[in-house]
């Protein structure tokens, strides 16, 4: 693994987040987070429990709406991309979520393929047809007909990332992909998002605590503390940092923890 | 800073403060459903019905209900009559059908199914739709592009209000018959099966068949609606569930029984 140069035409966008803030309760969580990810970068948020990737992600994709701050995606405002009939959306953006949130009564192939049955704009030939090209892409060739329950947890990851892929996504998010796997899984799952990032070009934004991982795959790596982004670099000005959260990570990354 | 924090925690609030808090989260639940309802009913009338996922909900209602509700439905017919002939023996034993016919169409057998159906059906709905919510599938769905009422509720809601009244001619049937089995082996009861079933026949008019029935489209949309709101308001795990479920069901009969004085009240005004 390790970032590359890309070798695909660019087709993810780039996404700008200004001054982003968001409170529960009269708790801050974010508190004016400005970021930028240029078009087809990989990039990853770092941070310690509890300071608001999760929730940052559920901005950028429209589940919550921020209390102050402006989201712009592919020169979108976000309001304005979400009042956009699905049909006729410039781009698509997809997420990963941490516990995968598949249909428990779905099949795989039906769980990848449920955005597009919905959408009615495919054929019953076609949808299959993508639907097996995603899971070879995953390496979940043959899962078609088993249900979640039957899958390990690495698996049920990938076909999230699968199901993720299935409407061909300009911008795809990442909710802890790697959070309660092994190390093995943990390297799979990176090498597939890398692999994803040099084959479709998507811009790709993963949340994650372990940076290990991150600096493996990501052109950029953003530390998340307390609300607000305090460093964004790439994976060699990192390990050259002198901010105290990234130090923190660092020597717990070189203990191996 | 410590003695700020220490400010800053709010008093636990005393008995008024608890039922205004309790009174407050009644309106939110009533309001999110009313919604939930409107939001159902849009889709059931604008957006192309799934058949197929509205056939799979109605296969799990009856698979549900059906064995559960013919043993209910009998016994209480047979109770019913076993009750009323001792009140009667003495007076006129040829009302028994007119009583068993007249409370099973008309109550019984309505709010019976209907709490059957909250019970068993409408309590999987609040648990699956709850556990789907709190592992993010609900948000999983919305960030598809995919609408969770279209997709979830819409097909539960109108699974649940054509069964309802299906089960509940079912009810009516095996429970008229549970009655007619003790007029036929109880032998203090001098009616025979015959007389039971003509003088039944005589007072139960197509009418009370109907008011039956009406009262099972409203306690279906309550039977379904409830628990579909409580499962999409799930908050805090397992045990978030666990409270969501039993909510649903608590409130869903409450809500039965609210609507049933409403319909009957309604139809005597109505003459």
């Amino acid at each position: 693994m390790g970032a590359g140069a890309r070798e695909t035409p660019q087709r993810g966008v780039a996404v700008e987040l200004q001054g982003l803030r968001r409170s529960y309760d009269g708790f801050d969580v974010l508190r004016g987070v400005d970021l930028s990810v240029r078009a087809g970068e990989l990039l990853a948020i770092v941070g310690q429990s509890g300071t608001g990737k999760s929730v940052l992600l559920r901005q950028i994709i429209g589940l919550e709406r921020p209390d102050a701050g402006r989201i712009v995606i592919g020169g979108l405002e976000l309001p304005r991309y979400l009042a956009i009939p699905p049909e006729e959306k410039p781009f698509r953006i997809a997420m990963v979520f941490q516990s995968a949130a598949l249909l428990a009564s779905l099949t795989v192939a039906e769980n990848v393929g449920l955005r597009l049955r919905e959408r009615r704009r495919h054929s019953a030939a076609e949808i299959e047809a993508i639907t097996r090209r995603v899971l070879a892409d995953v390496e979940l060739e043959g899962t078609e007909d088993k249900l979640p329950s039957e899958l390990s947890g690495g698996m049920r990851k990938r076909v999230a990332i699968a199901r993720a892929l299935a409407i061909d996504p300009e911008l795809i998010l990442y909710d802890e992909p790697t959070a309660d796997l092994d190390p093995i899984l943990t390297q799979q799952i990176g090498e597939l998002i890398r692999r994803i990032r040099t084959t479709r070009g998507s811009t790709q934004i993963i949340v994650t605590h372990n940076l290990p991982l991150a600096r493996a795959i990501a052109d950029r790596i953003a530390v998340l503390d307390r609300g607000r982004i305090v460093e964004c670099s790439t994976p060699a000005e990192l390990a050259e940092s002198r901010q105290p959260l990234t130090r923190e990570f660092l020597r717990a990354a070189a203990l191996g923890l | 800073m410590a003695v700020e924090a220490v400010g800053r925690v709010p008093r636990r609030p005393g008995p008024v403060g608890r039922l205004g808090a309790g009174i407050l989260d009644l309106l939110q639940v009533l309001g999110e459903a009313a919604s939930l309802f409107a939001a159902a009913v849009r889709a059931s009338a604008f957006a192309p019905i799934d058949r197929q996922r509205v056939v799979v909900q109605m296969v799990r209602v009856g698979t549900d209900t059906l064995s559960i509700g013919a043993l209910l439905s009998i016994f209480v017919g047979m109770v019913l009559v076993v009750q009323a002939a001792d009140q009667l023996r003495d007076v006129n034993e040829s009302v028994l059908g007119p009583i068993v016919g007249l409370a099973m169409t008309k109550e019984l057998g309505p709010v019976m199914m209907a709490f059957l159906l909250a019970g068993r059906a409408g309590s999987a709905m609040a648990a699956e739709l709850g556990s789907m919510t709190v592992y993010d599938e609900i948000n999983a769905l919305r960030t598809m592009d995919i609408d969770p009422v279209r997709f979830l509720v819409m097909p539960r809601f109108v699974a649940a209000t054509l069964a309802l009244p299906l089960l509940i001619l079912y009810s009516d049937f095996i429970g008229v018959w549970g009655g007619a089995v003790v007029v036929a082996i109880d032998p203090a009861i001098k009616l025979t099966v015959n007389e039971y079933f003509a003088r039944m026949l005589e007072w139960v008019h197509l009418s009370d068949i109907l008011i039956g029935l009406v009262k099972g489209l409203v306690f279906g949309m309550i039977a379904s609606i409830l628990p579909c709101t409580f499962g999409l308001r799930t908050r805090g795990g397992t045990e978030g569930i666990a409270t969501a479920t039993t909510a649903a069901v608590v409130w869903s009969f409450i809500l039965i029984l609210v609507f049933d004085f409403l319909i009957v009240r309604g139809s005597f005004a109505a003459g």
